[in-house]
C-alpha cells in the first residue's frame, strides 16, 4: 500500500468499517510510514476532541416558546385555511370572466372593423396604353430568345409611355 | 392543523400513555400522531429537540438562532407530518428539515453584512458569560485550558466550509450513516465521503498546533 492509497481509504479506516485485509493493509502502511502514522493520530486526536463537546440543552422556555408558535401557527391556519380557498376561487373566477371578457371585446373588435374606404380613382387612359402591355412589340419578342443586355432597354423603351400614365394615375389617386 | 388529516384517536389507556409512547420507536409515534394522539408530537420534541439544537447550533454558531431553527423544524414537522413518506426514517425527514434551514440561514448571513455584526457581538456577549460546561471542582487553570480548548475546537469547526461542516457535524456529532448524510444533504453517496474525509483532514490540520 502506498500513502495515496491510505489517504484515500483513511476515512473509512477511522470510521472501522474497513474488511479485514484492508484493515491489516492500513496497520501495516502506519507501521512502516511516519507520515501517515502521523497523520492518523492527528486526525483521531482531532475526533476525539471534537466529539467530547458538551452538548448544548436547550433553554429553560423552549417548550413554552414552541407551544406558543404552534398556538399561534394552528390559530392563523384555521382563520386563513378555508378563506384562503374561498378566495382563491374567487379570484380563478374573477380572472376567468376577465379574460372571457377580453377575448370576447377583441373577437368583436375584428368583427365590426370597418373596411378602409378609399376615394374612387378616376382616371382616363390614354390611347394604345392596353395593346402596349398585352401585346408584346416586335423589338421585345426578338429580344427575349436572344437574352441579350439590350432586352431591358428594348422593355422600358417600348413601355415608356405607360410607365408615365402609370404615375398619372397614381397622383391623381394622391391628391384626392 | 386544518390540513392534517385526522383519524380516530389510537386508545392509549390510562395514565401511561407518555410511557407508553416513549416505548414506542419514531414510527410508531409518527403513526399515534397522526392518529389525533397530540401527546405523540411532545414526544417527538423530546426526542429530538437537544440532537437538533446541537446540529443547528454546530452548523450556524449562534445558540439563539439556532433556538429559534429547531422551534421552526417543529412546527414544519407538526404541520406536514402527513405528507411524510412512512417508508423512510422519520429521525433523516427532521434532519432535512433543520439542515435546510441551518443553509438558509447561513445564505442569509452572507447577504446581510447586519447579520454578521449580529453574530459576532452575539459571540463577544458569549465570552462574557459565566463558564457552562467545566466542572466547577476543578481547578481554575484546568477549567481556563479546558474552556480555551472548548473554543478553539468550536472556532476550527466554524473555519470549514458550510458544505463540510454540515457533514462532519452530522457524522462525528450526530452518528449519521453515509447514506443517512447522503439523503439529509441530498447529495451522492461519493460525495458526501469525499466530503467526509477532507473536513476530517482540514479539522485535525487547524486543530493540530493547539494539541501540540
Amino acid at each position: 500500500m502506498d500513502c495515496r492509497e491510505f489517504q484515500d481509504k483513511h476515512f473509512i479506516f477511522v470510521d472501522d468499517t474497513l474488511p479485514g485485509i484492508e484493515l491489516v493493509r492500513m496497520q501495516m502502511h502506519i507501521g512502516e510510514c511516519e507520515t501517515c502514522a502521523r497523520h492518523d493520530t492527528m486526525v483521531r486526536r482531532s475526533l476525539m476532541l471534537f466529539r467530547s463537546l458538551q452538548p448544548i440543552e436547550p433553554s429553560a422556555d423552549f417548550s413554552e416558546k414552541l407551544q406558543r408558535r404552534l398556538r399561534e401557527a394552528k390559530a392563523a391556519d384555521a382563520a386563513s385555511g378555508p378563506v384562503s380557498s374561498r378566495s382563491f376561487a374567487t379570484a380563478v373566477a374573477a380572472t376567468s370572466v376577465v379574460m372571457l371578457g377580453y377575448i370576447g371585446m377583441s373577437l368583436r373588435q375584428v368583427d365590426t372593423q370597418p373596411d378602409l374606404t378609399l376615394p374612387p380613382v378616376v382616371a382616363t387612359l390614354p390611347e394604345g396604353f392596353t395593346d402596349a402591355v398585352t401585346s408584346p412589340a416586335p423589338a421585345m419578342v426578338a429580344s427575349v430568345p436572344a437574352g441579350l443586355p439590350i432586352w431591358t432597354a428594348a422593355l422600358f423603351a417600348e413601355q415608356a409611355h405607360a410607365h408615365f400614365v402609370s404615375a398619372d394615375l397614381t397622383l391623381i389617386a394622391a391628391t384626392r | 392543523m386544518a390540513s392534517i388529516v385526522r383519524k380516530q384517536a389510537i386508545p392509549i389507556q390510562g395514565a401511561t400513555v407518555r410511557e407508553q409512547l416513549r416505548a414506542m420507536d419514531d414510527s410508531a409515534v409518527v403513526t399515534a400522531f397522526l392518529g389525533g394522539e397530540e401527546r405523540a408530537f411532545s414526544e417527538l420534541v423530546e426526542r429530538y429537540q437537544t440532537r437538533l439544537l446541537n446540529f443547528v447550533y454546530r452548523t450556524i454558531g449562534d445558540r439563539e438562532k439556532a433556538e429559534d431553527l429547531v422551534q421552526e423544524v417543529f412546527i414544519r414537522v407538526y404541520r406536514h407530518l402527513h405528507r411524510f413518506d412512512r417508508s423512510k426514517k422519520f429521525s433523516t425527514w427532521a434532519y432535512t428539515i433543520a439542515s435546510n434551514l441551518a443553509k438558509n440561514e447561513l445564505r442569509n448571513r452572507s447577504r446581510s453584512p447586519l447579520v454578521l455584526f449580529q453574530t459576532v457581538q452575539k459571540n463577544w456577549q458569549d465570552d462574557d458569560r459565566p463558564l457552562q460546561f467545566e466542572d466547577s471542582t476543578s481547578r481554575p487553570d484546568d477549567m481556563y485550558r479546558k474552556r480555551h480548548l472548548r473554543e478553539i475546537v468550536e472556532e476550527s469547526v466554524a473555519k470549514l466550509p458550510e458544505h463540510h461542516r454540515n457533514v462532519f457535524i452530522l457524522r462525528e456529532l450526530e452518528g449519521k450513516s453515509y447514506e443517512e448524510i447522503a439523503e439529509i444533504t441530498d447529495c451522492n453517496l461519493g460525495t458526501v465521503k469525499s466530503r467526509l474525509n477532507r473536513a476530517r483532514n482540514s479539522f485535525a490540520e487547524i486543530v493540530a498546533p493547539y494539541m501540540e
